[in-house]
């Protein structure tokens, strides 16, 4: 299956500033692809010149075999995109503001009545139809916006910061709609400071660094890559002396770490291995009468692997 | 919701007129709704019909108390209706030129301070149906105000003093001046960030306009007075002159009334209005007309480019 996206030796420079410097990369259909980055890195720029809005100094980028330079119309029949900030029309209603934009894509307005009630029932907002969109909080702003994207039906939903400025709430609102979107077949490619929501989202994330891409991969690809070990925690009721001992001279075991809790004794072990080797040094533990009261792994973290990634450069 | 891209890829070809293109613009219908939903619509138009309203009782009321004009004179109520006419017009010409930008020199930057203008570029909506949306949604409330202004205009009729040829001209010019100025705000609101910024390019454009105009005028005057010029030069002069007065607003009205009245000539006059030679030139609300025409298509053009232009 040829990718839905692809990004060909993207360059994009601001008078003496390199903002976007020779990204490559694909995405599939139906894939959701987070781009992540520290501010200034390069991922609004690359989103602009995805969606037509920005011309690149250099490369090509392919949406559903279209190119934005030559066939600008194709691509933004296909995609819908959401700006980090995005206006609203306040002098006018939910369903006038949906209607307008279902125009504005050419959709026959006897359609757009049909697609509209679905789209406020999608984003759950058809109680809301005839309010003033000026009367909308933040994040029922941010579920319009959302409704608007997929006014035309696209293919590719692209995302800037959805999640920005929203409470814990809305927040988690936005990303149960995203992943419901996902299920209707959507690509979606969206970017966000917020890392939890990209590790939780995400097939495949991109971090960009500096106008660079310098990682790209499942957030288990990127975490080997970053971090080859595995950290354990063990929790013991006692003897943390005799089990650090033990541990170090296992093999797989690189360090072991000590870690204050006032309620029990904890270990944290970095290590090198495969499941099977993971069940034989529990085994060990247990065969040694070691009073083992937790045992677990560390999940991949997306900050840790975007920390280890990234110098915090800023162009 | 199901997918259904390939309804929306589909680009059937059908043929459409120039209006129900003109409908289908969404720009026009929301900068309409918009326009007319809130207060400030009935307020313009009705501060305008007032203000009008204002002026001609004031003249009419100052034309029946100077008995100089009243006393002994038969044609008195044509001079009442011809001055009321005339009064109306150039009022209009005035406040139009004060409305026209103001309408319009938002029409783009506040789109840019909304932050919404890339909600619009990202969408099929072409520059050309942005900039022609914006520009007759304000166009059409000028020409609202133009019309409700008829029948206060018509009291003019009613006292007699002006034909219908006067009227034609004088509403065919006010629509050409309505457009024009609508066009010239619309121009610096496409490229500027700031709908502050765009207003006062307009204005001030307009009142640059204006002091060329008189530079020009003191400039050619001056050419022209040098002692003994040839024919050709004094032709030159005296046309360029007829052309600087017939794209100023107020000058062209009055002067096409003036031809009107003396040479009774709705096309043609003769250049010794201020020349001593005698050569034929166009009433000058024809080069009104025709010059704002073309500026106004060269402003739409330079509006369409600068919204279609990518980010820099």
């Amino acid at each position: 299956m040829s990718p839905i996206i692809e990004i060909k030796e993207l360059s994009k420079r601001f008078n003496k500033r390199l903002a976007v410097n020779n990204i490559n990369f694909n995405i599939e259909g139906g894939e959701i692809f987070g781009l992540v980055g520290p501010n200034g890195a390069g991922k609004t720029t690359t989103m602009r010149m995805l969606v037509t809005l920005l011309k690149p100094d250099h490369g090509e980028i392919l949406v559903g075999g279209y190119s934005i330079r030559k066939h600008p119309n194709d691509v933004r029949r296909q995609i819908g995109f959401m700006p980090d900030s995005f206006g609203v029309y306040g002098d006018m209603t939910v369903q006038e503001y949906l209607d307008f934009f279902g125009a504005c894509y050419k959709i026959h307005p006897h359609q757009r009545t049909h697609l509209i009630t679905d789209l406020l029932d999608l984003v759950d907002l058809g109680h809301r139809r005839d309010d003033m969109v000026d009367t909308l909080s933040t994040g029922l702003k941010q579920r319009l916006g959302l409704a608007r994207v997929l006014i035309h039906d696209p293919n590719i939903l692209v995302l800037d910061e959805p999640a920005s400025g929203l409470d814990p709430r809305a927040r988690v609102e936005i990303r149960e709609l995203l992943l419901e979107v996902a299920r209707l077949g959507k690509t979606i490619l969206f970017s966000s400071h917020i890392l939890a929501d990209v590790g939780e989202l995400c097939s495949r994330v991109g971090i960009i660094e500096d106008g660079k891409l310098v990682a790209l991969g499942t957030l288990q690809q990127l975490s080997e890559r970053v971090m080859p070990h595995r950290q354990l925690h063990i929790g013991l009721l006692d003897r943390k002396e005799e089990a650090q001992t033990m541990l170090q001279s296992m093999t797989g075991v690189s360090e072991v770490r000590a870690v204050e809790n006032a309620s029990r004794v904890s270990l944290e072990v970095d290590f090198m291995g495969d499941d099977e080797s993971i069940h034989q040094l529990l085994a060990k533990l247990l065969a040694q009468g070691m009073p083992v009261v937790h045992f677990s792994e560390e999940s991949k973290n997306l900050e840790e692997v975007f920390m280890r990634t990234t110098k915090g450069i800023v162009s | 919701m199901e997918s259904s891209t390939s309804t929306i890829q589909e680009k059937p070809i059908v043929r459409r007129n120039f209006l129900s293109r003109i409908m289908d613009n969404p720009v026009i219908t929301k900068e309409l709704k918009g326009r007319m939903r809130g207060r400030q619509g009935f307020i313009i138009i009705g501060s305008y019909l007032a203000l009008i309203s204002f002026f001609i009782v004031v003249i009419y009321l100052f034309l029946a108390v100077d008995g100089t004009i009243a006393n002994g004179n038969p044609g008195f109520l044509q001079i009442v209706g011809k001055v009321i006419f005339s009064t109306v017009v150039l009022l209009e010409l005035l406040m139009l030129g004060f409305i026209g930008p103001a309408l319009t020199a938002g029409a783009i930057s506040s789109e840019r301070e909304r932050k919404t203008i890339d909600l619009l570029r990202t969408s099929l909506l072409s520059a050309r149906a942005l900039v022609f949306g914006k520009l007759s949604s304000a166009v059409v409330f000028l020409l609202l105000l133009i019309f409700t202004a008829i029948p206060v205009q018509s009291l003019a009729f009613f006292l007699g003093g002006v034909g219908l040829a006067e009227m034609a001209v004088s509403t065919l010019m006010l629509v050409v001046t309505a457009i024009f100025f609508c066009t010239l705000g619309l121009f610096f609101s496409s490229f500027s960030q700031r709908t502050l910024i765009a207003t006062v390019f307009s204005y001030a454009s307009i009142l640059l306009s204006f002091i060329v105009f008189i530079i020009f005028l003191f400039f050619i005057g001056v050419l022209g007075s040098y002692s003994n010029p040839s024919v050709l030069v004094e032709n030159i002069v005296t046309a360029t002159m007829w052309f600087l007065f017939s794209t100023n607003p107020f000058f062209a009205a009055v002067m096409s009334e003036a031809i009107l009245i003396e040479d009774q000539s709705l096309f043609i006059t003769t250049s010794n209005i201020i020349g001593t030679s005698s050569f034929p030139l166009l009433s000058p609300w024809i080069i009104y007309v025709v010059f704002y025409t073309i500026l106004t298509i060269l402003l739409i053009g330079l509006s369409v480019y600068f919204v279609n232009r990518p980010d820099r």
